[in-house]
């Protein structure tokens, strides 16, 4: 196959930190070649060089052989250069159309819109990506996954040769997900090629052909995906780490038992949070109790609840009907100082725009829910060092720190706080599979000190390794609840999927 | 940026369904707040709202009085001097409206009350030109119009209530003149003049009347003209302006009261109250009015500036009662001098 | 399918309109003085020159800017253009003159906006700051150029009193604000430029990567504020018969207002000129209907504070759900 893209010797320092030091990728027509690397590594930086959202210090770019200057994203779309962040860099009050349209190159437009033209322009990208959605429909009233598809469009519609995804299914549910890979497929054939930024290897090694390892800003290696494995892959990339059994795969590979489903969980004479017929804006009658020292998975699709369970324990939402009983006696959860001082705490879903100040400090974070940062440095510093936050110092915006620092960071916070019932959402998304251990490993501590943990996830190895019991929501109201002996991947699909799906 | 989805009942129910349920959500949220919208606003009419009604056994007079700004002691003295009046009418009613010195607003105001066809419009113009149109609109609406105290730049009025502010600046002139007259053996100093907006009737004549008096004596001179909108406190800024830029002053000639004290106020931080007479113009009652501060050796000289109500409440009941009334065009009051020893 | 926060916007328009029809009050032929025309036309009026500016203040903070110097450039324009009539280009035709008038007040107007831009989009200061120092700026530049003084324009036969006579009719004030409505609505909601000003205040991240023209769009949303204000200047000085340098104080919170009121977030991104265009009509509407029953104008002040926060309150209870 020719070669579509190469980079080589990129660098580019951030401050004092090298994001890149030398890093290289070869890209071939019609390939799908997967980036990893633990978060800090540099993936992100290189899809963003490539993309022309961020000028490299040094490096050269060749497209079909020949050198080429990417200064702007408008010269990355003209050299057929497309990328989908993890945020998704796309407009919430613009149309479908228009967001497709806006600033792209392959529509000539004058003055004047004509929107029978963006819709003719529109639909057959749409199409391709399998969004029958209307599209002088609002983006912000999408979902997230077909949010995502737009996007998607809006690559194709400039006529991409190479797509970049960062993180592309770490918001999508697992239908949405696999639509995803059956047009990567698509796109394969005809002669796109696709960097797939990711951590999960059970999906790289289902999608892509080839992968490069990034460590520490600098490429590793890069390597033909059938002819290795995952446990390769990774200890690739985590220098020093052990990596006898990590990292998520779903169907073939078994998960190992964790810790924690081996062990009884200590049983109390009343359930520390019992929750009878909870009913806010989204939840319909929610009920199920939690012990302490148990895990409780929450599992379901996108928009099913989870967080929103979350939310309305946490005081953040409204309750209209039901009750909430700690111990025994039913409280009021008015705001989130209530619930902190009956001893809940959350860890949200989205780090940085509900959990850190991206601009504060590492410690500042950590002392957020309680008082003083001074009388809180002595007992962080050790907490920190317990989770393995590695950072440059801990006077460091935390806006520095790699995804699993920063989920750390978040983390001490609550560990300092010592609440007895924690609800975490969402705590391993975008982290790389060393800090996703560390973070595992806490959940499993915290159940064993005797406190409750409701763990909800999309990731079902993950529930099925880490908790005791899974409830499923599903539209808001609890489609089932299974042991941790009972649960598989295809019951708890089967029960989140009831209702309707993205 | 979190994405919400449309909840899945409603996407069940597809495009129109969409619509009905949020219209459904919205109205009924809404409707308790347009209650509540509703009823403040009905609340806040019903305790301030005196609606005209021309219907009943007894014949109502409807008066209506824009005000140019209820902030000036001597126009809240008129509203209250006006009001006292004709609340020995009992049927009359009389509507005060506060323009707060825009000029937007007080033809806005116009407007409204000559919508309301009221019996009697009397206006107090906040500036010549541009109250003048509109008061001529109600000259054609048949509303008979007093002109109150300041004019306006064509005679859109049944009649102009007026006093002479020449005559005032002129008495102001020989005042100061006299004044420095004794101080130094001869006609000659310094003085300041504190000027109000400078587009009323008033603030031209007081000016006019004593320069044409100053004129006359070279060794006299104005060394600073700052314009303080009638506002005491604007009036002791620009006074410490003017302080610190002039080592010697005889006198202030205030156009009122109010910038009098306040430039009094400002020699006084400074210490050098002593230094200068001060001299204002309106002369009212009351413990802030300029006649106590003559008392109180604050000011040297006032001048009563008549308010020009009794005579608009005489004229206004004789136009009300008497169909047959013909009112002059203008109608002079005279002004007094307050000093030390006395009204005279 | 229908805005619904357009059609929430109308209800509550047609909400104040009723409650108005109801406590107005009677005049002595039995009609109900707010709904005679005379009023009617009066409110359009009234709310012209606003109407006019908060044109420009809708597309300012659907860039996620705000301008607060519109007021200040409205007394310069209306001073310049007293001065234009008055002293400058003697002796020529009177339709020639008013013209020269009315281009160099206006245009005075869309440089003020053009250098408000140049700050915000070049210099990338905020345009909270930019435009608080401009509001200053110009009001003492409209005070220098008139020495404080107002310039009247006159009754009499002269250019001046004929300009007057002309633009201050009800319905070339009201035919202005409507066409400039009409041209602002196609503007922002049928060109690619209007697509671009919605974007860039829609999320500014992406409109780099899209390689949108920031820059240059924000310039010129900023100087299209300018000259609308600077033409409601033009207007002012007929209407009012004066240039007046201390006019305008406090314009660009009722512009904002009626903004807010209509449905544009501050934030930027979300909103539309017919959204606006309701919002000043609810001000005015409200206005009249307590100007008619007499209310003290401090009520007033206090009312219209009161529908400014439940506005948004309705408009940020419709985004939780």
């Amino acid at each position: 196959m020719p070669e579509l893209l190469r980079a080589e010797g990129i660098s580019k320092r951030y401050g004092g930190v090298h994001a890149l030091k030398n890093a290289s990728l070869a890209l071939h027509a019609g390939e799908a070649h997967a980036l990893v690397g633990e978060n800090g590594a540099g993936k992100s930086t290189l899809a963003k060089i490539l993309a022309g959202a961020v000028r490299a210090d040094a490096g050269s770019i060749l497209i079909d052989g020949k050198p080429a200057s990417i200064r702007n994203p408008v010269d990355a779309q003209r050299l057929g250069i497309g990328i989908i962040y993890q945020e998704l860099d796309l407009f919430p009050h613009l149309t479908i159309g228009e967001n497709i349209v806006v600033g792209n190159l392959n529509f000539p437009e004058g003055a004047w819109v004509d929107f029978r033209k963006v819709d003719a322009f529109c639909r057959p990208f749409l199409d391709r990506v399998g969004l029958r959605r209307d599209s002088r429909q609002m983006v912000a009233e999408l979902p997230i996954g077909q949010a995502q598809l737009v996007a998607l469009a809006r690559a194709l519609s400039m006529r991409a040769r190479v797509i970049l995804m960062d993180e592309p299914t770490s918001s999508l549910a697992e239908d949405a997900a696999e639509r995803l890979f059956q047009t990567i497929r698509e796109l394969k054939q005809s002669g796109v090629s696709i960097v797939y930024v990711s951590h999960k290897m059970d999906e790289i090694f289902r999608v892509c052909d080839r992968a490069t390892v990034l460590r520490d800003g600098e490429t590793v290696d890069t390597l033909e995906l059938p002819k290795t494995t995952p446990g390769a892959l990774v200890r690739m990339m985590v220098s020093g780490l052990d990596v006898g059994q990590v990292g998520n795969l779903r169907g073939g590979w078994q998960p190992p038992r964790g810790p924690i489903a081996n062990r009884p969980a200590g049983f109390q004479p009343a359930p520390l949070l019992s929750v009878t017929n909870l009913t806010t804006r989204k939840l319909r009658g929610v009920s199920f109790d939690l012990r302490a020292g148990q895990v409780l998975g929450i599992a379901g699709l996108v928009g099913a609840g989870r967080s929103e369970l979350g939310a309305a324990l946490f005081g953040l939402d409204r309750v209209h009907a039901g009750a909430i009983r700690l111990r025994g006696i039913p409280v009021r959860l008015r705001s989130p100082a209530a619930a902190i001082r009956h001893g809940i705490g959350l860890v949200p879903e989205d780090r940085k725009r509900q959990g850190l100040m991206m601009d504060m400090s590492v410690l500042e974070n950590g002392a957020m829910a309680s008082r003083s940062v001074e009388r809180e440095r002595r007992a962080l510093e050790p907490l920190f060092r317990q989770l393995s936050l590695h950072c440059p110092s801990y006077s460091a915006p935390v806006g520095w720190l790699s995804g699993g620092n920063q989920q750390k960071t978040l983390l001490a916070r609550w560990l300092l706080v010592n609440p007895d019932i924690l609800f975490m959402d969402d705590p391993a998304r975008g982290i790389d599979v060393g800090a996703k251990q560390d973070i595992y490993r806490i959940v499993a501590e915290l159940a064993a000190a005797g406190k409750g943990v409701l763990l909800a996830s999309s990731e079902l190895p993950e529930l099925l390794r880490c908790c005791h019991r899974i409830l499923v929501l599903a539209d808001g109201r609890v489609a089932a609840t299974y042991t941790a002996a009972e649960a598989t991947p295809e019951r708890i699909m089967a029960a989140a999927t009831g209702a309707h799906t993205c | 940026m979190t994405y919400r989805g449309i909840d899945a009942e409603t996407r069940r129910r597809g495009g129109l369904g969409e619509f009905r349920t949020v219209l459904a959500r919205c109205a009924l949220r809404w409707t308790p707040r347009l209650r509540v919208s509703a009823s403040v606003m009905l609340a806040a009419c019903l305790c301030s709202c005196s609606t005209p009604s021309t219907t009943g056994a007894a014949k109502r007079y409807f008066v209506a009085f824009s005000q140019c700004n209820n902030a000036e002691p001597y126009r809240a003295a008129q509203n209250a001097l006006m009001t006292k009046l004709f609340a020995a009418y009992p049927d009359v009613k009389l509507v005060i409206a506060d323009a707060q010195q825009d000029n937007s607003k007080q033809v806005a105001q116009v407007e409204t009350f000559i919508r309301q066809k009221p019996d009697l419009l009397i206006v107090a113009p906040n500036e010549r030109a541009a109250l003048t149109a509109v008061m001529g609109q109600a000259m054609e609406a048949k509303i008979p119009t007093i002109c109150l105290e300041r004019d306006i730049l064509q005679p859109n009025y049944t009649t102009y209530i007026r006093s002479d502010n020449a005559a005032i600046g002129r008495m102001a002139g020989e005042f100061i003149v006299d004044y420095l007259k004794r101080k130094y053996g001869e006609p000659r100093g310094n003085i300041v003049q504190m000027r109000g907006l400078l587009g009323v009737e008033g603030e031209i004549n007081r000016d006019g009347g004593a320069k044409a008096v100053f004129a006359r004596y070279p060794g006299i001179r104005i060394v600073a003209e700052p314009v303080a909108d009638w506002i005491q406190a604007k009036a002791k800024d620009r006074m410490t302006e003017v302080l610190r830029a002039q080592p010697k002053i005889d006198v202030v000639y205030g156009h009122n009261d109010p910038m009098a004290i306040g430039a009094y106020l400002a020699a006084k931080e400074l210490g050098r109250e002593k230094e200068m007479a001060f001299v204002g113009v309106d002369g009212l009652a009351g413990d802030a009015g300029g006649i106590q501060k003559v008392k109180d050796g604050v000011l040297a000289a006032t001048f009563v500036y008549p308010l020009c109500v009794d005579k608009a409440v005489e004229i206004g009941n004789r136009i009300l009662r008497d169909p047959s009334f013909h009112p002059d065009k203008q109608y002079n009051i005279d002004a007094t001098i307050v000093t030390p020893g006395g009204p005279q | 399918m229908l805005k619904l926060r357009e059609s929430q916007n109308l209800m509550a328009l047609a909400g104040i309109v009723l409650l108005a029809i109801l406590i107005s009050p009677v005049a002595s032929d039995g009609s109900r003085i707010f709904l005679q025309v005379g009023n009617l036309t009066d409110i359009l009026r009234q709310i012209s020159l606003i109407g006019i500016v908060s044109l420009g203040m809708t597309l300012v903070i659907l860039t996620g800017g705000i301008d607060l110097s519109v007021g200040s450039t409205l007394a310069l324009s209306s001073s310049l253009m007293a001065m234009g009539l008055t002293r400058a280009w003697p002796g020529s035709g009177y339709a020639a003159h008013m013209l020269y008038a009315i281009a160099a007040a206006t245009l005075a107007g869309g440089l003020a906006g053009a250098v408000n831009g140049a700050a915000i989009a070049g210099l990338e200061i905020q345009p909270f700051i930019v435009t608080l120092a401009t509001m200053i700026g110009i009001r003492g530049l409209a005070k220098w150029l008139t020495n404080n003084a107002n310039i009247d324009i006159g009754f009499g036969r002269d250019v001046a009193a004929q300009f007057a006579a002309a633009f201050r009719q009800k319905s070339l004030v009201i035919g202005s604000y409507a066409a400039l409505a009409a041209v602002f609505w196609l503007l922002l909601s049928r060109t690619v430029f209007g697509r671009h000003v919605r974007a860039i205040g829609d999320n500014e991240t992406a409109a780099r990567y899209a390689g949108l023209p920031i820059r240059r769009v924000k310039i010129v949303v900023y100087a299209l504020s300018g000259l609308l204000a600077g033409f409601a200047g033009v207007l002012y000085a007929a209407g009012n018969q004066q240039g007046n340098p201390n006019a305008g104080v406090a314009y660009e919170l009722d512009a904002i207002a009626a903004v807010v009121i209509g449905g544009t977030r501050l934030s930027g991104g979300k909103g539309s000129i017919a959204g606006t265009i309701v919002g000043t009509l609810i001000m005015g509407v409200l206005t009249n209907m307590l100007r008619l029953g007499n209310v003290d104008s401090n009520v007033e002040m206090m009312v219209k504070a009161v529908i400014i926060v439940l506005a948004v309150a309705v408009q940020r209870q419709r985004r939780m759900d």
